[in-house]
């Protein structure tokens, strides 16, 4: 026996190099879960209509930014073709699952508001213009013309006259009629800031308490009760970086909260304007503060950089037309998992695939009496394993219930064809003393021409599957298809090497 | 043991081996005339919540959340390993909102653990398009690779007509046993293209391409090696399928189980009957072609092998 010749044997070190490096990503990178594992809940909205790529990334941007008003983290939304569109959010509650739905299923509500008087909505809106934005020396300038109804238009100046610095807001699904709780220094930001350039304009918290109903208080560690208290009468209550345990404790009082904590490098200001909706303020320029209608206005501002004002640009764009989204949507499926029972079914598929290998392992060494041929075949189905999760892992594939049982799937298949190699190996010597090496090669042609006709055509037949199906069973056809070719190149040339250094040459 | 039984599935005769797996398939066509698998709710549109961690009579809970909703519901019982993998599956048609469903069945089992699902019927029929289409081009994408392969018609198109009885027959178990045409079973039959398809070539190369034992002997070697094939994927799956009680596996897992049964008697009794037969007439016509002497002999061989009971 020669050990060290096996082990240098370039398909086996090949074989080595992939079960390394897959250990390797699976260490840096971890494994992804799909929501059906991991828990939450995956929506599938359909667009009225086919629509191109520019529509559909507004009105992905426009989903994005109205989910995001919700509180709840971790949201994706995914195009899908050019119909559909797929919104995961991963690890949330069922009442968040709910409002998520319910988000999507309402149109965005846009409003347009001045010293806590709403002068436009959503519908108001006639036409957002494409975005300008033009250097200005050190800075640039962005701006996004649009033209409101000429009610709309009459309205805001009545209501803006002589009012020039005056902060204009929008909101985009506000949280109307609730009890928005802020720490103190947020408070005072609501009271002293968001005033334009008008020092004597009425501070954010009574223009919200005005137009909305939104009533605020400084978290001063208040009592359960005082909030509950507070709160009677109110659809809702806004939580803005106060303690988390406060939302727990409300929603044990059967309170519908939303909880908003800073994302990183967000500051307390952006926060608030987040978890109210706001868009601006945005200083009333002179020109429509002369009492005179004008149906086209533009929101101006400026960025130091123009990738920046594009992005500023963008979102304004996006809000001011999600009022009224480009396309209809609806949603045409959902699907909630609860997080706690992800937990189970991981363990599950765990078991079930370790109980698969023994199994495999079990059922050999029953048919051939030999640990020598069990051993190496339970390993290499192992080292494959590992290798589809590996490559899982670098790629961020999300591994859900079905690419889990493509994954057992591809053992299945794996195992057969080391049996075809085995037998091969293993049939000649019931006549053959000596075999000459052109015998097993012939063999092994012989083998590997089955494991080639079939690794063709399950990756034929599952291609099919990976491209038409919208749902999630492209996992279950990624991982079959990615399984049979690692399959093919790299650990069924490995075990033909082993077997044959074991049962081959031992004999 | 297992061997000797092996053994005599070579000494059957070639005409049965081709007919009784054909009887099978036409009873399996028949059953599906009579009684197609039912669809998921993800191929015609429906609302399923599941509530795990639950033990009740399913007919109890309908009753309740009929009184409680007013709408029609069908209950299902299923059990697992384990408490928390017992439960049970509420389906209710499309227009119903699920999480009314949810908020009746959580009054009366506050401790289970939710998921739920729902489809809304235009979207199923999107689907049950598409699973048509993937089903009909992965079936012809296979027909093509195995023609390249092969390039010989009959041994190519008994390849092809084990897998299409395979899914046949698998999907005439489901409908016996009540498993629903769903994404994830359009999925499995899929894949029982590329298991059959492998069983299949593998006998077909040895008997075709194996000129140096007798085809009793390539068939007896081909059918041990498919058997070992065969129960290991089926441990495999058999595992997966008693583990887990995710339904989309448990599904996957159950069908391709069924298939491989299929198949089982697809490859070695059908296929390898066809074989046979094939290999039987070609040396007939080559023996025929040289000298009408060794065609009256190989007649008498057949008789012979016809006698072997």
């Amino acid at each position: 026996m020669n050990w060290k010749k096996l082990l240098f044997n370039w398909r086996v070190l090949l074989l080595t190099i992939f079960i390394i490096g897959s250990i390797a990503s699976l260490l840096t990178y971890g494994l992804t879960f799909g929501l059906d594992i991991s828990g939450g809940t995956a929506i599938t909205v359909k667009l009225e209509h086919p629509v191109d790529q520019n529509t559909m990334e507004q009105v992905k941007v426009s989903l994005e930014k109205r989910l995001n008003q919700l509180g709840v983290k971790d949201i994706k939304v995914e195009p899908w073709g050019d119909q559909y569109i797929i919104v995961k959010v991963a690890g949330v509650t069922e009442e968040e699952a709910r409002s998520v739905k319910e988000t999507i299923e309402r149109q965005g509500v846009f409003y347009a508001e001045f010293e806590g008087v709403i002068f436009a909505t959503g519908e108001d809106i006639v036409q957002v213009f494409p975005i300008q934005i033009e250097p200005k020396g050190t800075y640039y300038e962005w701006s996004v013309p649009f033209r409101i109804s000429k009610q709309a238009a009459e309205k805001f100046a009545q209501l803006a006259k002589d009012k020039a610095g005056y902060p204009v807001d929008m909101f985009l699904d506000p949280p109307v009629n609730s009890l928005f709780v802020v720490p103190q220094e947020g408070y005072n930001l609501m009271i002293t800031d968001f005033k334009g350039e008008a020092p004597d304009a009425m501070p954010l918290t009574e223009r919200i308490k005005k137009a909305f109903n939104i009533d605020t208080i400084a978290y001063t560690n208040q009592s359960i009760d005082e909030i509950v208290n507070l709160a009677k009468d109110k659809k809702l209550v806004v939580l803005v970086s106060v303690d988390k345990n406060l939302r727990d404790q409300l929603e044990a009082k059967g309170i519908t909260v939303r909880y908003f904590e800073p994302q990183q490098g967000e500051d307390l200001k952006s926060l608030i304007t987040r978890a109210l909706g706001l868009y601006g303020p945005y200083s009333l320029g002179s020109g429509l503060a002369q009492g005179i209608p004008q149906t086209d206005v533009r929101i101006t501002g400026t960025a130091p950089n123009q990738y920046i004002a594009q992005q500023e640009a963008q979102v304004i764009a996006v809000v001011l037309s999600s009022g009224s989204l480009p396309v209809k949507v609806y949603v045409e499926g959902s699907q909630y998992i609860s997080p706690e029972l992800g937990e189970n079914f991981k363990r599950q598929v765990l078991i079930a695939g370790i109980a698969a290998l023994i199994v495999v392992g079990l059922v050999i060494w029953f048919h051939y009496r030999k640990l020598r041929i069990a051993i190496p075949v339970t390993f290499t189905s192992l080292s494959e394993v590992i290798i589809i999760l590996g490559i899982a892992a670098l790629i961020k594939w999300n591994l859900d219930l079905p690419s889990i049982a493509g994954i057992i799937a591809a053992i299945g298949t794996g195992v057969d064809q080391q049996i075809v190699i085995t037998d091969e190996l293993l049939g000649r010597s019931k006549r053959e003393k000596i075999v000459k090496r052109s015998s097993i090669l012939k063999r092994m042609g012989r083998a590997f021409f089955v494991i080639l006709a079939s690794a063709t055509t399950t990756v034929v037949a599952m291609s099919f599957l990976f491209k038409f199906f919208v749902g999630g069973l492209r996992g279950f056809a990624f991982t079959t298809i990615l399984g049979v070719i690692i399959g093919i190149s790299i650990t069924r040339p490995a075990y033909a090497e082993i077997a044959k250094f074991l049962i081959g040459e031992k004999r | 043991m297992i061997k000797d039984k092996l053994k005599k599935l070579t000494e059957i005769e070639t005409k049965k081996m081709i007919i009784y797996p054909l009887i099978v398939f036409f009873v399996s066509l028949l059953i599906l005339a009579v009684h197609f698998p039912q669809l998921g709710i993800d191929l015609k549109g429906g609302v399923v919540v599941t509530a795990y961690g639950v033990d009740a009579n399913p007919d109890e809970v309908a009753k309740y959340l009929s009184q409680q909703l007013n709408i029609d519901v069908r209950v299902e019982k299923f059990t697992g390993i384990g408490k928390e993998s017992s439960g049970i599956n509420v389906y209710a048609p499309a227009d119903v909102d699920p999480e009314k469903i949810r908020e009746a069945l959580k009054q009366r089992f506050p401790d289970a653990k939710y998921a739920i699902s729902e489809v809304r019927p235009t979207f199923g029929a999107m689907a049950r398009e598409q699973g048509i289409k993937a089903i009909s081009l992965a079936f012809l994408g296979m027909a093509v690779v195995v023609f390249l392969f092969f390039r010989v018609p009959v041994p190519s198109f008994t390849v092809i007509f084990s897998a299409f009885s395979d899914m046949v027959i698998a999907l005439a178990l489901m409908s016996i046993f009540g498993i629903e045409l769903s994404q994830a079973t359009i999925a499995a039959l899929l894949m029982l293209i590329g298991y059959s398809v492998d069983s299949n070539i593998l006998l077909t190369t040895k008997l075709l391409k194996r000129k140096e034992d007798t085809v009793e002997e390539a068939y007896f070697s081909a059918v041990s090696t498919g058997f070992t094939m065969s129960t290991t994927t089926l441990g495999a799956l058999a595992s997966l399928w008693l583990f887990s009680t995710a339904k989309v596996i448990d599904e996957i897992a159950i069908v391709l189980i069924f298939g491989l049964l299929a198949d089982f008697m697809n490859t070695w009794i059908l296929n390898a009957g066809v074989l046979r037969w094939f290999i039987a007439k070609k040396e007939e016509r080559e023996k025929s072609k040289t000298s009408k002497k060794t065609s009256m002999s190989s007649k008498a061989s057949k008789k012979k092998k016809g006698g072997r009971k």
